[in-house]
């Protein structure tokens, strides 16, 4: 079986197959063709078969030059495989009479996967003829069969350094009205006389925090893709952060100016969506190649997050929302709702009757009677 | 020296009271040498330097004292301890709610004894509670066929003058029985409920015993003292035993836990409250550009503070108005009304902080009182009032009680909103009200806000 090339290992060494051996062609007259071009004269590459690695990476590539195509464990295989999870003879590539090509499992317990589909032992599965890739698992082994007819997938930008240029100046603005933005909550809390020393600790601690947790997630990247994405980390994190800085006060404002208490009581979950939003787009960077997946993981996350909290909220204190009443005030100006007179005001009061009642009724739970205790400031 | 030695003696059994007998002799009092010492047995007092008359006064009344031990069932071992004595021949004895209020409301758990003087220890009954103002009328349960010497009560009519001397007796910290003399001072200012101010030292344990004039007749109950004072103590008026004996005297025992004479007693309570707080009306010129609530001085007391900021910030004025009289119900007390407020200047702080540091202040407000055993959660209703053109921030957080049904607590939150760099923050707290009273409580608080006249 002279038409298959033994590999060179790591993927950058396919173009080894250039200098592989290939018989002259002779022509119809029995001359020898002098002059042909490289490539026309070795041998058509008929598929490449790729050793994928965890990381997506290539490790290995084979290429096949000739149906059938033996692939297994023992020495004898056109391709060698190592993974002790493979059988001596795990599968077999044909070509039939009309070009067709099918994947025929041998002998093994583990079989074989095309995509999602599972093909056991004795079976055989005919190969699409016009995708791009087949993914075929084969034990532990991840292989990726690139047929010689299929279209090959566009060029990729080299997203990183043209895209980073342009991103440097937003960057920039982001990160100057975050710090302004931190500036000013420090210059709310602080009285004139102590503002300078407290913006100065807040705007030391903002970015030690960012350095700290960008790195680290810059050192995650690393460690996984051998890429930092440190600049990518940061943007998300000033991002959120300065979503956060607003939401800290619109939904509060908003609740003063239009007496809607419910908007503060709840604005923890637009919190808990801009953080897990921001946790998409740092494990992103980690974990490029399964999008969709890291979005359910952190949906799923902030929908059992929110829940949680809305559960502890009524055991902590019989209600859903985070406050017990609207406390943020803004100057009169801000107003909108119009206030209503002492008599409706106290009218409306006698709901809070039958629910207090029905509360009286329940027995406090485990947890209440706990977490009571160093409550009572009475004796 | 004998004292001291006493004391040696004592500190292995209550190292509180030995300090407490230690600490008097050091301060130039004249009743403190006869309490510690009188707190001996019969055969020491003769040799102690007690004033004639306290010694004749105790003797007299020696055996109609007793000590009422709360004991844990089917236990033996004492939960709390208190006086009470002998108010007629048939075993009816008087002591304070407070020392048989475990007994009273959780009488699963507890059973009431009582102990003489020479040590005859017999069960006890509870026939009727006066919980406002803190009495237990009892009933010895050995009673049939013996004789008991009651001690009597001094006549209304005859009120004693201020600085007359007055025995207090009891058995303080389960030490021994003792007599505590002092003077009496008329009747306590702003009380909401008449107690007689004893000028004398009362100690834990010496709860429900008598005050006796020089002819040895009751003049009041031991009931309280002032832990920041010196000898500032207080009594129920006795007259208010004369009715709670005339009207349990042959009532049957409680055969339940007492929440339900608890609440009745509360309901009439909070009724009174509310009406004499709400007729009282409020103080006039309480702040330059509003009317801000502060009551009279009649049965609450106020203290004002000034806090000018040190760092250029919020100056503030605050006025903390507060009740004496507290309901004792067992595992809390109950059925007051305080209300305090605090005027903010922010002018050197510009609006948008003065809003943040406004705001900061209306949220820093405590909500939890009693641990959830016995009272809900709070719930709130809130929104803008408008009192004649002045825009108000009006919270009202109600809790109600588990164990008294229909009780509730209040809490108004108002805060002024006409000004961009000024305001007030006003709190009422009013605890074990009927929702009705709550709502009136309300309505007539934040009704007195509003411009200055």
């Amino acid at each position: 079986m002279g038409e298959i090339e033994l590999p060179g290992s790591p993927a950058d060494d396919a173009d080894a197959t250039a200098v592989a051996p290939l018989p002259l062609r002779i022509d119809a007259e029995g001359a020898v063709e002098p002059t042909a071009p490289v490539a026309s004269r070795r041998r058509a590459t008929r598929a490449l078969l790729e050793v994928i690695d965890r990381d997506g990476h290539v490790r290995q590539v084979w290429t096949v030059q000739g149906w059938p195509a033996r692939v297994g464990r023992a020495l004898d295989n056109d391709i060698v495989l190592t993974d002790p999870h493979v059988a001596p003879h795990h599968f077999t590539l044909t070509q039939d009479e009309q070009g067709q090509l099918a994947l025929v499992v041998g002998d093994t317990v583990n079989g074989v996967a095309i995509g999602l589909h599972r093909i056991a032992a004795g079976a055989s599965s005919l190969l699409p003829r016009d995708a791009a890739a087949v993914d075929v698992v084969a034990g532990r082994s991840r292989l990726r069969l690139r047929l010689a007819d299929a279209p090959v997938a566009p060029e990729l930008p080299l997203a990183g350094v043209a895209v980073h240029t342009l991103r440097i100046l937003p960057s920039l603005g982001i990160g100057l009205v975050l710090l302004a933005g931190i500036a000013f909550s420090s210059y709310l809390d602080s009285d004139p006389d102590t503002f300078s020393r407290l913006v100065g600790q807040a705007l030391l601690a903002a970015l030690s925090a960012t350095a700290l947790w960008c790195g680290a997630w810059a050192l995650l990247s690393k460690t996984i893709t051998r890429q930092s994405h440190f600049s990518w980390h940061l943007r998300v994190f000033m991002v959120a952060g300065l979503t956060l800085l607003a939401l800290s006060a619109i939904p509060g404002l908003l609740a003063f100016s239009l007496s809607w208490p419910w908007l503060t009581d709840f604005s923890f979950i637009a919190t808990y969506a801009v953080g897990a939003t921001a946790l998409y787009f740092h494990l992103l960077a980690i974990e490029p190649a399964r999008p969709r997946l890291l979005r359910w993981v952190v949906a799923t996350g902030a929908v059992v997050g929110i829940a949680l909290t809305l559960w502890f909220n009524v055991q902590r204190t019989s209600r859903v929302g985070e406050e017990l009443y609207m406390s943020h005030l803004f100057p009169p100006k801000l107003r909108l709702a119009q206030p209503l007179a002492t008599d409706r005001f106290i009218a409306e009061l006698a709901p809070l009757r039958a629910l207090l009642d029905k509360k009286a009724k329940e027995a406090p739970s485990a947890e209440e009677l706990g977490a009571g205790k160093d409550d009572d400031d009475d004796e | 020296m004998k004292l001291v030695r006493r004391c040696a003696v004592a500190v292995s059994v209550l190292a509180l009271g030995c300090t407490a007998v230690v600490a008097q002799p050091a301060r130039p009092t004249p009743n403190g040498a006869p309490v510690a010492a009188a707190a001996a047995a019969a055969a020491d007092a003769a040799s102690a330097p007690v004033s004639f008359s306290a010694r004749k006064v105790y003797e007299q009344a020696r055996t109609q004292l007793v000590q009422i031990r709360t004991v844990l069932k089917g236990r033996g071992s004492q939960t709390s301890v208190g006086s009470g004595f002998f108010v007629s021949a048939e075993g009816h004895i008087v002591t304070n709610f407070h020392v048989v209020s475990q007994a009273a409301l959780k009488p699963e758990y507890h059973d009431l004894v009582y102990v003489t003087a020479d040590g005859r220890e017999a069960p006890l009954q509870i026939l009727q509670l006066d919980v406002l103002h803190d009495l237990a009328l009892l009933k010895a349960a050995d009673a049939a066929g013996r004789g008991f010497d009651a001690l009597a009560f001094r006549a209304e009519a005859r009120p004693l003058s201020q600085g007359e001397r007055i025995y207090s007796l009891g058995n303080p910290l389960d030490v021994g029985f003792a007599v505590a003399e002092g003077t009496y001072n008329g009747v306590v200012r702003r009380g909401f409920y008449p107690q007689i101010f004893f000028g004398g030292a009362l100690s834990a344990g010496m709860s429900g015993g008598p005050a006796l004039d020089q002819e040895g007749r009751v003049v009041g109950i031991n009931v309280a003292r002032r832990v920041d004072g010196e000898q500032v103590s207080f009594l129920v008026p006795a007259s208010y035993a004369v009715k709670l004996l005339a009207s349990g005297r042959s009532a049957p025992p409680l055969a339940t836990a007492a929440y339900d004479v608890l609440t009745t007693q509360l309901m009439a309570h909070q009724a009174a409250l509310a009406d004499r707080f709400i007729d009282q009306g409020w103080k006039s010129a309480t702040h330059p550009r509003y009317q801000v609530p502060v009551p009279p001085d009649v049965f609450m007391r106020c203290w004002g503070s000034s806090e000018p900021s040190r760092t250029g910030g919020l100056d503030v004025e605050r006025s903390d108005c507060a009740m004496d009289t507290r309901i004792f119900a067992g595992d809390f007390s109950i059925g007051t009304i305080a209300l305090r407020h605090e005027s903010y200047d922010g002018s050197r702080l510009g609006p948008l902080r003065f809003a943040a540091r406004y705001s900061q202040s209306f949220r820093n407000e405590r909500f939890v009182r009693l641990s959830p055993e016995f009272q809900t959660k709070p719930q709130c209703h809130e929104d803008f009032v408008d009192r004649a053109g002045l825009p108000l921030r009006a919270v009202i957080c109600m809790r109600a009680y588990k164990k008294l049904p229909q009780l509730y607590d209040l809490t108004v939150l108002v805060a002024t909103l006409d000004q961009s760099q000024a305001g007030v923050q006003g709190r009422l707290d009013a605890e074990g009200f009927s929702f009705e009273n709550a709502q009136r409580l309300s309505r007539h608080y934040i009704e007195a806000y509003g411009w200055a006249k």
